[in-house]
C-alpha cells in the first residue's frame, strides 16, 4: 500500500554517510542492522522508508510503538481454533520480518523489554513462543533498522551495542544545498508522480547495484591481515566483547560488494569502522581524566597509520574520531572534564574568599540582595534514581519509573488471569483462551461461547515521572557569588534531567525571616528554571521554616494525589540562624522539623554546600534527622554517580 | 444535519495570528498543523471549533471509513485500493472536511483502533475497529490541552503523524490505513511543557494573549452577550462574512498550485535557517510552504518578501530552542535583517 507516495531514495540531498550505512545494512544482514540518531527533520525516516524501492523483493516491516507482545512474537490463530477446534500458531511481526527489514521508528520510545527481545531473538535466530496454550519454535532472521531522536532520552549502552552500526544524521549547513532541499521538497509536494518519474532511472540503477552486491557478498574473501586490522581497531576503541570485530568485517564485506570487488581492502574496514565503532567506544580506564578536546573528524587514513605506529597519544584521537560518538554517557558533553576542573577551582576560590572573610555571615546581615547567574557548565554526576520497578499500583504520567497502573490507562502490556473481579477485560486474550474449546461447548447463537474461566484481564503499565521539591537556601551565607552559581548549576542539571524524564518539580526558597514557595509543584520544568535564574540571595537562614514549608507543600500534594511519591531535595549550608517567633534555637528547631519529615516518610536528599574551613556540620545532622541521603557539593562534583534511593529505611 | 450552534469564526475579535494560521492550514493541509499557546479564555478552543463551519467540501470514497480521496490512487486504504484495481473507478460522495476531537483522556486503543469484539464473538473472526486516527484522515485532528496528553498516546500520535499511516499491531489485529491529518493543538504553557518531538510536528505555532485594548475588550463582551442572548440571530448577522471567508479559502486552494517563488527568496530562506541554526530542514521548507499559501490567500501568484516575513513569524519561534532551557527567543531583528539583505541582493 502507498508505495507510490514514497519520496525517492536517490532524491534525498546530502546525508551521504547515512545512505551508505543503509546500503551496507541492506546488502549484508550480518552487519547487524543500523541505528540512526540525530536531530529532527534530517530525512532519517524518509530514507528508511524510501529504501523499500531499492531492495527488490524484500519488504520493510514496521514495528509500531503500539505493538503488543502477542502481535510481535505470534500467538494462537483464533479463527482456526474456533472453526477447527485446534490450536495453531499464528505468526507475528517477527515471522513476517524474517528475510526482510524490521523498521522501528523512534526506537528510543519503544518499550525497552520489547526492543531487547527483538534484538536478542534476532541474535539467537530462534523465536520460541510459549503462550496462550501454544508452544512453538521457529527460526527468524531479519535486519533491524531503527531511528531515534536523542532529545527524548537515549538508549542504554547494552542496547546500543546490539546494533551493528550507528549513524548520526546532521542537517546541511550549506545554503545552496539547503535551497536544493527546499526545491525538491516543493516539487515532490506539487506533483509526486512526475517527481518520482524523474528519478526512476537512478532508483533502478541503485536497486540493481544493491541486488548485485547482495548476490556476491557471501563469497567475499577476508584475508588474515584484514582480520588483524579489525581486531586492532576494536581493541583500540576499547570495545567490550567480540561482536564489534564481526560486525566490522561483515560491514567491510558489504562495502567491497557494493564496489563490486570480491576481496576486502583496508579502506573498506576503515570505512566500516565509521559506522561500527562510534557507539561502542569505551574510554580506556587510565585515560578517563584526560580531556579529549581536539576532536578530529573522519580521518580513517590517519588512524590506520597511527594504528601501526601504536602511538599512545593518537589512540586518544582515534578513539574520539571519526564520528562524534552517540550520547552513550547521557549528559556528558565533551569538555566535561575541563568544566570539572574549573569547578574545583571555583570552589577553591570560594574557600579562599570564605577564609578571607570569616565573619561573612555577620557582614551579610544587612540584607543585600544579589542574583547569581547559573553556572551552566556545572559538572554534575549522572543522577541515578534507584527506584526500580515498584509493585504498587499507581497513576501518573512521565518517563522516570515504570509502574503498574490500576486506571484503565497506560499501555496494555499483557494479559493475566484475573484475581478477583475483572474490570479491564483483555478481549483478545479472552478470545484466545476461549477459541480452542468452541467445538466442545454448546452453541449459543454466537460463534464464540465464552465462559468465566476464559476471562483475562489487561495488565497495563505506564511510566510515571517523579516529583521533586527543591528546598533551596537563599540566605546571605549562600550568597557568596560563586557558591550560589555552583548550587544553581547543580539544580539546573537536575532540572535538565527532570525535563527529559517528564518529572514534576517545585521550588521553595528560604531567606531572611521566612520561606517562600516560589513554584508550586508543576510539570513545567521551564518555569522552575526561570524561578531558579531569578532567585535572589541575601539575609538570614530560616532553615526550619524552609523545611516546614516543604512539608506543608508535600502534604497538600499527598492529599491530592496520594499515589505520587515526592522527593525532597534540600540544598543548604546549614547555617541556620533565623527562627520563627517563640521557638528556641534555630538549629534545634530545624532538627525538629527534619524529624517530622522523616516521620512523614518523605524521601529526601541533602546537598551540603558548606565549604568553610571549620565545618559546623549542621546540614549533615539535619540529613540524619530526616533520614536523607547526604552529599556535600564538593564530593558531588567528584563522585561519578549520585544515587537517590527511594524508601530508605530509617 | 442540524448541528448545535457554533460561535462564528469571523465574529472572533482580534487574534489575527491564530485565525490566519488556522486558515492557512485549511488552504494547505501539508503545512503540518498549528500549535496554539495561550492562557485560559483567549478563544483558543472557540476558534478551532468555529473553523469547522468554514471547512471546504471534499470528494470521498462512498462508504469508506477513512474517507479516501478517489482522485489520489496513491493514498487509498486497502479496501478502496482493491476496489479501484477491480473496477478502475470509485464511487464518490461529497462530504465536508471535519474537526475531529481527541480528548485528553482517550486511551490508546480508541486512538489507533482495535479488535472489533462484537464481530469476534458473533462470528469468530477478527476484524479491525477503526479509531480516532481513522476518522481524522483528511480532516483536522484537534487536541485540546495537548501538553497533558498521556505519553504513550503522544507516541502513537507521533508515529502516525510522521508517516501519514497508522499501523496497528495490537490485540490480535494487524492493520494499517492512511492517517493524514492536520494536527491542531492548544495548550496553556503554565500547566506543563509539550514534548520536543511533538512540538516539532507542528508546522506553525502562535501565542495568543488576551486583548489589552479596553475598546476591544468591550467588543468581545458585547458580542459574547449578543451570542448568548440569541445565537441564531447573531450567527445570521455574520452569515455574509462567513460565506465570504469560505469562498476566499476555496479560491486560495485552487490558486495555490500556481503560486511561484523566485530563486533569491528561496536562497534567502535557506540562509536564514543556517544563520539561526535551527534543527533539521523542516523549518525552511515550512517557511516557504507557508509563504506560498499566504500569497495564495492574498490572491497573488508570486510570493513577496512580506509573505516570507509573515511566514517566518508563524514557523520559526517554536523551533528556536534546541535544548531544554535554552532561551528560545527568536531574534526578530536578526530575521528581519537577514531577509531584507537577502532580498536586496536579489534586486
Amino acid at each position: 500500500m502507498l508505495t507510490n507516495a514514497i519520496y525517492p531514495f536517490v532524491a534525498v540531498v546530502g546525508q551521504e554517510q547515512l545512505k551508505k550505512a543503509l546500503q551496507i545494512a541492506l546488502v549484508n544482514q550480518k552487519a547487524g542492522g543500523l541505528l540512526i540518531g540525530g536531530e529532527k527533520g534530517t530525512a532519517k525516516s524518509t530514507l528508511v522508508r524510501a529504501a523499500k524501492e531499492i531492495i527488490g523483493t524484500q519488504k520493510i516491516v514496521d514495528l509500531p510503538l503500539n505493538a503488543t507482545e502477542d502481535m510481535l512474537f505470534g500467538s494462537i490463530d483464533i479463527e482456526y481454533a474456533v472453526s477447527k477446534g485446534e490450536r495453531r500458531f499464528l505468526p507475528g511481526i517477527l515471522s513476517r520480518a524474517t528475510g526482510n527489514i524490521l523498521y522501528i521508528d523512534e526506537a528510543n520510545l519503544l518499550r525497552q523489554e520489547l526492543l531487547t527481545a527483538v534484538l536478542d531473538v534476532n541474535a539467537s535466530g530462534i523465536n520460541q513462543v510459549e503462550r496462550d496454550g501454544i508452544s512453538f519454535t521457529h527460526s527468524v532472521s531479519y535486519t533491524v533498522i531503527g531511528t531515534m531522536n536523542p532529545e527524548e532520552g537515549v538508549l542504554p549502552g547494552h542496547i546500543l551495542d546490539r546494533f551493528g552500526m550507528y549513524v548520526d544524521a546532521q542537517s546541511e549547513k550549506d545554503v545552496v544545498i539547503r535551497t536544493e532541499i527546499i526545491r525538491r521538497s516543493l516539487a515532490c509536494g506539487f506533483d509526486i508522480q512526475s517527481f518520482r518519474n524523474s528519478y526512476f532511472n537512478e532508483t533502478e540503477k541503485l536497486a540493481a547495484k544493491i541486488a548485485l552486491a547482495r548476490s556476491i557478498v557471501e563469497e567475499i574473501e577476508v584475508s588474515e591481515a584484514m582480520m588483524q586490522l579489525a581486531a586492532q581497531m576494536c581493541a583500540q576503541a576499547f570495545c567490550a566483547g567480540h561482536r564489534a570485530e564481526i560486525y566490522l568485517l561483515e560491514a567491510a564485506k558489504a562495502i567491497a560488494a557494493l564496489a563490486e570487488r570480491n576481496y576486502v581492502l583496508p579502506k573498506d574496514v576503515e570505512e566500516a569502522a565509521m559506522f561500527v565503532l562510534p557507539h561502542r567506544m569505551r574510554k580506556p580506564p587510565e585515560q578517563q581524566q584526560e580531556n579529549p578536546e581536539q576532536q578530529e573528524e573522519e580521518q580513517p587514513d590517519d588512524n590506520e597509520q597511527q594504528n601501526q605506529d601504536e602511538n599512545e597519544d593518537n589512540d586518544e584521537d582515534s578513539k574520539e574520531s571519526p564520528l562524534a560518538p552517540p550520547p552513550l554517557d547521557d549528559n556528558e558533553d565533551d569538555g566535561d572534564e575541563e568544566d570539572n576542573s574549573d569547578d574545583d577551582e571555583n570552589q577553591d576560590d570560594d574557600k579562599e574568599k570564605e577564609e578571607q572573610s570569616p565573619d561573612n555571615d555577620k557582614n551579610q546581615l544587612a540584607p543585600e540582595e544579589q542574583i547569581a547567574d547559573i553556572d551552566k557548565n556545572f559538572k554534575f554526576p549522572k543522577m541515578v534514581l534507584d527506584l526500580g520497578k515498584d509493585r504498587n499500583v499507581r497513576r501518573g504520567s512521565g518517563k522516570r519509573s515504570t509502574t503498574k497502573t490500576d486506571l484503565k490507562q497506560g499501555r496494555y502490556v499483557r494479559a493475566e488471569m484475573p484475581k478477583i473481579k475483572v474490570e479491564d477485560l483483555a478481549f483478545d486474550a479472552t478470545i484466545r483462551a476461549a477459541a480452542p474449546f468452541q467445538r466442545l461447548r454448546e452453541d449459543n447463537g454466537c460463534a464464540l461461547n465464552i465462559k468465566s474461566e476464559d476471562l483475562r484481564q489487561k495488565v497495563r503499565e505506564k511510566r510515571i515521572g517523579n516529583t521533586f521539591l527543591f528546598v533551596v537556601d537563599a540566605s546571605g551565607s549562600m550568597g557568596a557569588r560563586e557558591r550560589m552559581r555552583a548550587v544553581k548549576g547543580a539544580i539546573f542539571y537536575m532540572l535538565q534531567e527532570a525535563y527529559q524524564k517528564r518529572d514534576r518539580v517545585g521550588m521553595v526558597a528560604f531567606r531572611r525571616q521566612k520561606a517562600e514557595l516560589l513554584l508550586p509543584i508543576t510539570r513545567s520544568v521551564d518555569l522552575a528554571q526561570k524561578c531558579l535564574a531569578e532567585m535572589p540571595t541575601g539575609g538570614k537562614t530560616p532553615l526550619a521554616d524552609g523545611l516546614s514549608t516543604a512539608l506543608v507543600t508535600l502534604g497538600m500534594l499527598n492529599k491530592k494525589d496520594s499515589e505520587l511519591e515526592p522527593i525532597l531535595i534540600l540544598v543548604t549550608d546549614g547555617r541556620a540562624n533565623a527562627i520563627e517567633e517563640n521557638s528556641g534555637d534555630p538549629v534545634e528547631s530545624a532538627l525538629k522539623m527534619a524529624e517530622k519529615i522523616r516521620k512523614a516518610k518523605i524521601t529526601s536528599v541533602v546537598i551540603d554546600t558548606e565549604t568553610d574551613f571549620i565545618k559546623l556540620g549542621v546540614a549533615k545532622a539535619v540529613a540524619k534527622a530526616m533520614g536523607a541521603t547526604y552529599y556535600s557539593l564538593r564530593s558531588l562534583s567528584q563522585e561519578q554517580i549520585l544515587r537517590i534511593v527511594r524508601n530508605l529505611d530509617v | 444535519m442540524k448541528r448545535m450552534s457554533v460561535y462564528p469564526f469571523t465574529a472572533i475579535v482580534g487574534q489575527d495570528d491564530m485565525k490566519m494560521s488556522l486558515i492557512l492550514n485549511v488552504i494547505n493541509p501539508s503545512l503540518g498543523g498549528v500549535l496554539i499557546k495561550g492562557e485560559k479564555g483567549t478563544a483558543k478552543s472557540t476558534a478551532v471549533r468555529a473553523l469547522a463551519e468554514l471547512l471546504p467540501a471534499m470528494e470521498a470514497v462512498h462508504g469508506c471509513k477513512f474517507h479516501c480521496d478517489p482522485a489520489d490512487p496513491n493514498l487509498l486504504c486497502e479496501d478502496c485500493a482493491s476496489k479501484y484495481t477491480e473496477d478502475n473507478k470509485l464511487v464518490a460522495d461529497t462530504v465536508k472536511m471535519r474537526v475531529v476531537e481527541l480528548p485528553v483522556s482517550a486511551t490508546e486503543d480508541r486512538v489507533v483502533g482495535t479488535l472489533d469484539i462484537e464481530h469476534a464473538i458473533k462470528h469468530g473472526e477478527k476484524k479491525f475497529e477503526a479509531g480516532i486516527l481513522a476518522q481524522a484522515n483528511r480532516n483536522i485532528l484537534y487536541v485540546d490541552e495537548i501538553n497533558l496528553l498521556d505519553d504513550h498516546v503522544v507516541d502513537v500520535l507521533l508515529d502516525a503523524a510522521a508517516m501519514g499511516i497508522n499501523t496497528v499491531e495490537r490485540e490480535g489485529v494487524s492493520y494499517s490505513h492512511p492517517a493524514r491529518f492536520v494536527l491542531v493543538g492548544t495548550m496553556n504553557p503554565e500547566e506543563g511543557d509539550i514534548r520536543p518531538q511533538l512540538l516539532d510536528r507542528f508546522g506553525l505555532s502562535v501565542v495568543v494573549t488576551g486583548e489589552h485594548d479596553p475598546a476591544q475588550r468591550v467588543e468581545v463582551i458585547k458580542r459574547r452577550l449578543a451570542y448568548e442572548q440569541d445565537a441564531d440571530t447573531f450567527i445570521a448577522g455574520y452569515q455574509h462574512d462567513q460565506e465570504e471567508l469560505a469562498a476566499k479559502i476555496t479560491q486560495a486552494s485552487s490558486l495555490l498550485p500556481q503560486v511561484d517563488i523566485n530563486e533569491e527568496l528561496l536562497e534567502t530562506v535557506a540562509k536564514l535557517a543556517v544563520e539561526l541554526g535551527v534543527d533539521g530542514h523542516r523549518a525552511d521548507i515550512t517557511v516557504i510552504k507557508t509563504a506560498l499559501t499566504l500569497a495564495a490567500f492574498n490572491g497573488r501568484k508570486e510570493v513577496e518578501l512580506e509573505d516570507v516575513k509573515n511566514a517566518a513569524k508563524l514557523v520559526l519561534p517554536h523551533r528556536m530552542r534546541r535544548r531544554p532551557f535554552e532561551e528560545g527567543q527568536l531574534d526578530w531583528d536578526k530575521v528581519e535583517s537577514i531577509l531584507s539583505s537577502g532580498a536586496k541582493g536579489a534586486l
